[in-house]
């Protein structure tokens, strides 16, 4: 990884000192240490200075500042991102914005709140729960992520199988572009004439601007909630079973499947009482009406023993729902139990291709001879099998980036994506040509330059390096018949 | 003008001899406010549209490109046009595993025939935009239109997870993804979606379906006044029942949707889930109106395509705005109505915050003169101005766009990035040219 230059420019520190004042700027090596890497450790760089704004207005002049130096601009909300994205790769002036962590207008009646980007997920829906209303979008990292982030990412979490993701949740932005206009996107009234702008700068992951303000979209807490826990001796009948739920028309608030190898960790480390010795285990929860939970709940039981389930457990309470759910939502951490490393994959394939990959996941493991522990979003076929290995131990990081390789070429083969929730960051740029034509990775580097004319937002992220000038990447262009030249 | 066989004929060696037309009838019957093309060229796949369009820009042809031919009235008056991208003959479904509700249809496929194919495996694609399924999916997308579904579903912004468009200069790309879920660089889709075809042609769709619930009902309660109907909406939305439409209509509306309607306003709700559930909630929605004075009646399906049809008048306006002043707006709407002696039909989703209002003269079936609708128009849009509404003029004839802007303001700050991407991806401006805000 390109080290970050460790000599900022004096002159540089006094100007954004001007902009925040000279407790909103950190300079010092162990302060920025604290930055260089986001929760993809294996990717470090830390930037030449950190700049913490309290408003839109800090944003937009740190913006042209640099644009003005062409200094580069890393983004940053609570760094619990998976792919390298806020991480500085070439020094540059990073920009937290945990300072800008309030709400600024609760909207009840238009379903609808406005945010400074660095307020903490959960504390919206906290904030919003007791008169009715959730912000639904619940990456698991919800207890600390940033709404800024989760926007900037476009975030998933088990419940978008029917809430749909982040973007779906934005109804606009307050942004600084690249350009370093500040400007208001959308807003509170959904629909509004031209180019949905909102829906492009959602998943940006800070290459076309940086977000100030978020207008989110509230829903309203269902009448009743339901969690059910099936096991089943392999993951084909698990996988099957998510394929039967959904044939019968049932689209559930989420499908979280747990394997094996995941069960027996998450058991030891958080004890949320999953059968052990099961092959795999499927996390279901329905909500809505309770009639119609009532309902769907029966049939899903049905087709759970049909599909030769061992056990199908109802929560019978809050508190044993909860337990259920901090067994899933804590899984990453009770890998530590496991292994020393892990490399975490993001692929999607088509819900029906789930058995299938998981075959093919045993047979890449197998001959790596690496052990891969899974906990995933069944219902949109969205893996995140962790790849265990011990960096002490020469040659098992690349083989398990071999595994990660390997894997990604396999979920694309069967018409899969390269990141289904966590994004690509530095992460994954590489692998975008394999899922990409030329012509489509050119579109979208001209889509950046439109917003970002001097190359300085989050620079290396969303998209590979190219070698040529410009925006690289040459598109086919058609034939045209010869007639026309005449 | 002596150029002009040469570009038939290379036209024709691209589409075929069978799929360009030059016939003036046909020319005339293809215009778009009133100008006709020089040629409508018929493409039967993508690499067709690309070598039209490599062409188109070589030449410098201004291409319009036509779904269901419904919604061309979409927008300012052309600032030329030499060709019409006919799609019909795109109407495959290309890929459909049901499994994975998802599917990969040709831009030119109706909303009809995709939901034929569709509905044999309980499934749907839950878009039902005015004035109906008629409409092509491209149209749709690329029009960003929509109807009461919404409130559950979304709109094609929701639903279109990866898209195949064919860019000005002829470079065929995709966008998205062939799943329910990627963040796989940027979300080109979303760029596309309601760009009405000024920053490429849409070839191909892949997008999210949704089933079929098992039972539904929909019902119609009519109260005196569209304040007493607001408040219901304003209490249904605040609850934890969960409708796939709910629509606040005025008196016209109303009868539309039941000849029997003589409320001063309605709220017409349908339910979509297990037969229990459909029964419950239709018990509470019941108790709920009855709270706010508003009286049951049953509804049938027909009465949606009803209330389509009805929004489909020679001059149909959309408002949006703050989706709690649906009831506002609705009232707004009539006042001016009256004070022009309008005929006025009108619904507004909840949820959503639009309204669609289709306006007639006062003496019977003409559209109202540009000089009212002007008037009335910049009217409204100074009062929505100040809550971030907007008013656009969706459906009019030439005559009206003539003297009204139909798109109305953009915000300079936004409109100019959109200039920066038109001029980016369409540098010759010969994609619909002028049609889009800001004369794009």
């Amino acid at each position: 990884m390109p080290a970050a230059s460790t000599t900022p420019d004096p002159s540089l520190i006094r100007a954004l000192e001007g902009i925040v004042g000279p407790r909103g700027v950190v300079t010092s090596p162990e302060g920025r240490l604290t930055y260089e890497c986001d929760m993809h450790t294996l990717y470090k760089g830390a930037p030449d200075v950190v700049v913490l704004p309290e408003t839109a207005e800090h944003v937009a002049a740190i913006v042209r500042l640099c644009r003005e130096r062409k200094v580069p601009i890393v983004p940053r909300g609570s760094g619990t991102g998976l792919i390298g994205g806020a991480m500085a790769t070439r020094g540059g002036v990073m920009v937290s914005t945990t300072r800008m962590n309030r709400i600024l207008e609760l909207d009840l009646p238009n379903r609808c709140a406005i945010v400074q980007p660095g307020l903490i997920n959960l504390w919206l829906s906290n904030a919003t729960r007791p008169s009715g209303w959730f912000f639904a979008p619940d990456p698991s990292s919800q207890m600390v992520s940033s709404i800024g982030g989760n926007a900037s990412t476009n975030a998933g979490g088990p419940h978008c199988l029917k809430y749909g993701i982040t973007v779906n949740h934005v109804l606009g932005l307050q942004v600084v572009t690249g350009a370093g206009e500040l400007v208001w996107l959308g807003g509170k009234v959904p629909e509004r004439p031209g180019y949905d702008l909102t829906g492009v700068m959602v998943g940006a992951e800070g290459t076309l601007g940086l977000l100030t303000a978020v207008v989110v979209r509230l829903t309203h807490v269902p009448e009743a909630v339901r969690t059910l826990l099936a096991s089943f001796s392999s993951i084909e009948d698990a996988s099957e079973t998510v394929s039967a739920i959904v044939a019968a028309g049932i689209i559930p608030a989420a499908l979280e499947m747990i394997d094996e190898v995941m069960v027996k960790a998450i058991e030891e480390g958080v004890g949320a009482g999953y059968p052990k010795g099961a092959g795999a285990v499927l996390l279901i929860e329905l909500d809505g009406p309770s009639a119609e939970i009532d309902a769907q709940s029966a049939r899903i039981e049905e087709i759970c023993w049909s599909h030769a389930a061992l056990e199908v457990r109802v929560a019978a309470d809050e508190s044993e729902r909860a337990l259920l759910w901090k067994g899933r939502k804590e899984a990453a951490g009770a890998m530590g139990r496991l292994t020393p490393n892990w490399l975490l994959q993001d692929a999607v394939v088509p819900r029906s291709r789930l058995p299938q990959i998981m075959r093919e996941m045993q047979v890449i493991q197998q001959r790596y001879g690496l052990v891969l522990a899974n906990v995933f979003h069944a219902g949109d076929g969205n893996l995140h099998p962790m790849i265990c290995y011990d960096e002490r131990k020469p040659g098992e990081l690349e083989r398990a980036q071999q595994v990660n390789e390997e894997l990604l070429r396999a979920c694309l083969a069967l018409g899969g994506t390269v990141t289904g929730e966590h994004g690509v960051g530095l992460d994954k740029a590489k692998n975008l040509p394999h899922q990409f034509a030329e012509s489509d990775l050119n579109f979208m580097a001209r889509l950046r330059r439109v917003f970002d004319p001097d190359g300085i937002m989050n620079p290396d992220k969303l998209l590979p390096a190219h070698p040529a000038c410009g925006e690289g990447f040459r598109p086919a262009r058609p034939e045209i018949p010869r007639g026309a030249w005449i | 003008m002596s150029r002009a066989p040469a570009l038939t004929r290379a036209l024709e060696e691209i589409a075929g001899l069978a799929h360009v037309v030059t016939d003036p009838a046909a020319l005339a019957a293809a215009a778009v406010d009133g100008l006709a093309p020089r040629w409508i060229a018929r493409p039967s796949s993508v690499d067709q549209i690309a070598r039209v369009l490599a062409l188109a820009a070589a030449e410098s042809l201004a291409v319009t490109p036509r779904g269901g031919g419904s919604s061309l009235g979409l927008g300012y008056p052309p600032r030329r046009l030499d060709l019409v991208l006919d799609m019909s003959r795109l109407d495959g479904v290309l890929d459909y595993v049901p499994e994975d509700m998802v599917a990969s249809v040709q831009c030119g496929i109706s909303l009809d025939a995709l939901a034929g194919r569709l509905g044999q495996h309980g499934q749907r694609l839950p878009l039902d935009p005015a004035p109906g399924g008629a409409r092509s999916i491209g149209g749709v997308l690329a029009t960003a239109a929509s109807g009461p579904l919404r409130l559950r579903y979304g709109t094609g912004r929701d639903l279109l997870l990866g898209v195949r468009f064919v860019q000005a200069d002829g470079v065929v790309t995709w966008g998205g993804a062939r799943v329910v879920k990627s963040v796989t660089g940027y979300d080109v889709p979303k760029l596309l979606v309601g760009s009405l075809g000024t920053l490429g042609v849409l070839a191909e769709a892949t997008i999210r379906l949704h089933p079929i619930p098992p039972a539904w009902g929909s019902w119609l309660f009519g109260f005196e006044t569209p304040g007493a109907a607001a408040a219901f909406i304003a209490a249904v939305v605040d609850s934890a029942l969960q409708p796939e439409r709910l629509v606040l209509l005025d008196a016209g509306a109303a009868r539309a949707a039941a000849d029997s309607a003589t409320h001063g306003a309605a709220v017409a709700i349908s339910i979509a889930s297990t037969a229990e559930a459909v029964t419950a909630q239709r018990d509470a929605l019941s108790m709920l109106a009855a709270r706010h004075g508003g009286r049951p009646g049953e509804i049938g399906a027909g009465a949606w395509s009803r209330l389509g049809a009805a929004l489909a008048a020679p001059l149909v306006i959309r408002l949006a705005g703050e989706p709690a002043r649906l009831g506002h707006w609705l009232t707004a709407l009539e006042h001016v109505a009256r004070d022009g002696r309008i005929g006025l039909i009108s619904m507004g989703e909840a949820g959503g915050g639009v309204l669609r209002a289709a306006l007639r003269a006062p003496d019977g079936d003409g559209v109202p003169t540009p000089t009212w609708l002007e008037g009335a128009v910049s009217g409204l849009r100074a009062a929505l101005a100040p809550e971030g509404g907007s008013l656009v003029v969706e459906r009019a004839p030439r005559a009206v766009k003539d003297t009204v802007d139909v798109w109305g303001p953009v915000a300079p700050d936004a409109l100019a990035i959109m200039r920066r991407l038109k001029a980016q991806f369409d540098p010759a401006g010969i994609l619909n040219p002028g049609r889009f805000v800001g004369g794009l």
